[in-house]
C-alpha cells in the first residue's frame, strides 16, 4: 500500500486521556500480542465508543484531546487504526506513544491548538501530514498544525518501521534468508 | 569545532554523544547511538524472530551483542511456555546470539546483567522491555525500545531523541520503615498531578543531593524502577553507588553547569510508608489510609526489588513471626547468586520458616500472573514494578504496591500495616 500523506475523511472526536489499554484497545491483546489487524479492528475504541468499529471508514480522522495513547506503549491500538488507513490529529501524545504509532504506520499531528474550534463530530476534513496543513471541507475553516518531525515523516514515507526494514534488507541483502554467506 | 563542543551536558547527554561517535549532542538531537548491549526477554523473542522473518530477514546485525534473558515465565506454568523455550534456544542458535541465559540461568534481565557485569557504568543499550531503566542506578542508560526492539536487531541501532533531564536532589535520611519505594511512589504521584510543575513525559530524571549517599544499590534500583512507568525517558543516578568501582568507566556524570528542564527537592527524613493503590505506581497514599484492609496475597520480588538488601531488610521483621493463616506469601529473589547468598545467610530459612514460598528468581506473579496468580476479588500487597488492572492474573483483583517492609509487615499481619511499628518509633 502507498503510503498517504493527505487524508480526506469524517472526523471522530475523542476527549483528553484516552489511554492505549483499555481505551483505544482492549488489555487483552496487547497481554496476548494479537497483532493481526483483522482481529484488532472490530474492537478498535470499544471501550469508550462501542459503535465505533461499526461506523468509521478507511482514511478517516480522529480528533483527540490531551495525553492521546497514554498509558503502556502497547501497539495494537496503533496497528488497527494504521491498517484502516485513518491519521490522528490530537492536542497531545506521550513521546512513546507518538513513536510508536508513526512506526506502526499511523500518520499523527500533535501539538495541534484549536482542535474544537476546526472540527465538529461528522464533519469531512482534509489534512496534509508533511505540511501540517488542515482543511475543513464541511464548514471552510482552514487551520496550520506543526509538521511531523523529520524522522518521523522518513519512517512514515515507508509505511512505519515494517516498511523501513523492508528497505533496510534490500541495502544490506546479507541479511536475508535467500543469503549463502561465504564459508568461513 | 562541532557546534555545541564544550557545552555542559547531562549525564544522559553524555552517554549518548558518546554512543553516537559524537563530542556534544544537544537535547533534541536525533541520533542512532550504537549499543553496547541489545537484552530481549522471554515473552518476546518469537515476537521479534515471527516479524523479521515475516519481512525476509534471516540474520541480524551484530548477534554477539545481543542478549536474551529468561525472566517472565521461568519455571514453564504451561506446556506453551515448554514451546516457547524450546523455540527461543532454536532462534538462540539461528541467531547465533552472544550471550544466552536460559531458564535458570542468571536471572532477571534487569538485575542480573548488572550483578555480572554485562551492564557498566556509562554504557549505552537497548532493551525490549521499558523496565531496564534498573541500570540507571549504576550509571548506564537503557532506552526500553518495546516493539521497535526489532529494528535495532535489524539494523543495530534505532533512532532516538536526546531527552532533557529533570534534577531530583534528596536531602537528609530516611526514617526507620520508610524505604527507597516509598520516595518513588511519591515522586511518581508528585510528577503525575503535576506538582513541581514540570512536566515529566519523555524526560530523565536524574537523582542527586547529600541524601543519594546512603541509598545502596538495591534503593538506588527501587527508586529507578518505580518512576519508569509514568511516562520518563530514563531515570540515573549523578554519583555511583557505595562500594562500586568505576575508576575504568567512561565519565557518566553531569557537568556541573548542564541545564534541567526543572529541579525537584525532597527531604528524606519527612517521608511517610507509602502504598501505591492499585490501578498504577503514581497513585501513591500514606499507608495510615489503607491500614487494616485485609490481604490474600503477598509478594516481594520483581525487577524493582529483588536484590540481597531488600529480603535482608524484609527478613529482620519476620524472623520468630509467622505470615497470618490466610496470606499467601511468594519471595522472588532477583538471580541466582542473590538467591545462594540469601540461603547462605539463613535469609531464606528465615522466610520459609515464616510460611512464605520460594519463586525461582524471575518477574514472578508480575508478568501477568503467569506464577502465583491472584485470584477475582482477592487483594494483594507486593513490590511488583506495577499494578494496573489484570498485571497479575484476576482482572478485578486489587493489587497494591509497597515496600519490602510493607510487604513483610502486612504479610504477617494478615491486613496492610505500617511497618513503622516494628521499629518501635
Amino acid at each position: 500500500m502507498e503510503p498517504s500523506f493527505k487524508k480526506r475523511g469524517t472526523c471522530h472526536l475523542f476527549g483528553d486521556e484516552i489511554p492505549l489499554d483499555e481505551g483505544i484497545m482492549a488489555f487483552k491483546f496487547a497481554i496476548e500480542r494479537v497483532n493481526d489487524p483483522k482481529l484488532l479492528i472490530p474492537h478498535l475504541f470499544e471501550q469508550v465508543d462501542p459503535t465505533f468499529a461499526g461506523r468509521v471508514k478507511p482514511g478517516d480522522i480522529v480528533i483527540a484531546g490531551k495525553s492521546f495513547g497514554c498509558g503502556k506503549p502497547h501497539i495494537q491500538g496503533f496497528v488497527a487504526m494504521a491498517a484502516l488507513g485513518l491519521g490522528v490529529l490530537c492536542q497531545s501524545m506521550p513521546h512513546k506513544s507518538l513513536r510508536r504509532a508513526v512506526a506502526a504506520g499511523l500518520p499523527v499531528l500533535t501539538g495541534c491548538v484549536g482542535l474544537t474550534q476546526f472540527a465538529s463530530n461528522g464533519n469531512e476534513v482534509e489534512i496534509d501530514f508533511t505540511s501540517g496543513a488542515a482543511r475543513n471541507l464541511s464548514t471552510g475553516i482552514v487551520a496550520q498544525f506543526s509538521p511531523l518531525p523529520p524522522i518521523l515523516q522518513d519512517i512514515l514515507a515507508h509505511g512505519g518501521s515494517a516498511g523501513s526494514l523492508r528497505a533496510w534488507l534490500q541495502a544490506h541483502p546479507e541479511l536475508a534468508a535467500a543469503h549463502v554467506a561465504p564459508a568461513a | 569545532m562541532m557546534a555545541g563542543a564544550g557545552q555542559p551536558m547531562t549525564a544522559v547527554q553524555k552517554v549518548m554523544a558518546r554512543a553516537s561517535g559524537q563530542a556534544h549532542v544537544a537535547v533534541g538531537d536525533v541520533v542512532h547511538p550504537e549499543p553496547e548491549l541489545v537484552i530481549i526477554h522471554d515473552g518476546y523473542v518469537e515476537s521479534a524472530r515471527a516479524e523479521l522473518a515475516k519481512l525476509g530477514y534471516a540474520r541480524i546485525t551484530r548477534p554477539e551483542r545481543v542478549m536474551f534473558v529468561t525472566d517472565h515465565e521461568v519455571s514453564y506454568a504451561s506446556q506453551r511456555a515448554v514451546e516457547r523455550g524450546r523455540n527461543i534456544r532454536r532462534i538462540a542458535e539461528e541467531w547465533k546470539v552472544g550471550h544466552f541465559f536460559d531458564v535458570g540461568r542468571g536471572g532477571h534481565g534487569h538485575i542480573y546483567p548488572m550483578e555480572a557485569g554485562h551492564v557498566r557504568p556509562g554504557m549505552f543499550l537497548f532493551a525490549y522491555d521499558m523496565h531496564c531503566t534498573n541500570f540507571g542506578a549504576i550509571g548506564a542508560v537503557a532506552v526500553g525500545a518495546g516493539a521497535e526492539i526489532t529494528t535495532v536487531l535489524a539494523t543495530g541501532t534505532l533512532w532516538t531523541e536526546v531527552p532533557e533531564s529533570v534534577r531530583v536532589e534528596l536531602d537528609g535520611t530516611l526514617r526507620p520503615g520508610a524505604h527507597a519505594r516509598d520516595v518513588g511512589f511519591l515522586l511518581a504521584k508528585g510528577f503525575t498531578q503535576g506538582s513541581w510543575d514540570v512536566d515529566h513525559d519523555n524526560r530523565v530524571i536524574e537523582f542527586a543531593g547529600s541524601g543519594i549517599a546512603s541509598f545502596d544499590l538495591a534503593s538506588r534500583v527501587a527508586l529507578c524502577n518505580t518512576l519508569t512507568e509514568i511516562g520518563v525517558a530514563n531515570v540515573v543516578f549523578a554519583a555511583p553507588p557505595p562500594g562500586l568501582d568505576v575508576s575504568e568507566a567512561a565519565d557518566f556524570t553531569s557537568d556541573p553547569q548542564a541545564a534541567y528542564a526543572g529541579r525537584v527537592r525532597l527531604n528524606l527524613s519527612e517521608i511517610k510508608p507509602q502504598v501505591a493503590l492499585p490501578g498504577s505506581p503514581d497513585r501513591a497514599a500514606d499507608i495510615e489510609h489503607v491500614v487494616g484492609t485485609p490481604i490474600d496475597h503477598a509478594f516481594i520480588g520483581a525487577c524493582g526489588s529483588a536484590m540481597y538488601e531488600d529480603f535482608a531488610a524484609a527478613a529482620s521483621m519476620m524472623r520468630g513471626r509467622r505470615i497470618a493463616d490466610r496470606v499467601r506469601m511468594f519471595i522472588g529473589p532477583g538471580t541466582n547468586a542473590i538467591a545462594q547468598r540469601l540461603a547462605d545467610d539463613g535469609i531464606i530459612q528465615a522466610f520459609i520458616e515464616a510460611g512464605a514460598m520460594v519463586l525461582p528468581p524471575g518477574c514472578g506473579p508480575c508478568a501477568g500472573g503467569a506464577m502465583a496468580p491472584l485470584g477475582p476479588k482477592e487483594v494483594s500487597i507486593s513490590t511488583a514494578a506495577t499494578n494496573h488492572s489484570g498485571r497479575f492474573g484476576a482482572k478485578d483483583g486489587e493489587v497494591y504496591l509497597g515496600s519490602p517492609l510493607t510487604v513483610a509487615a502486612s504479610a504477617v499481619a494478615g491486613r496492610l500495616v505500617d511497618p513503622s511499628q516494628f521499629f518501635g518509633r
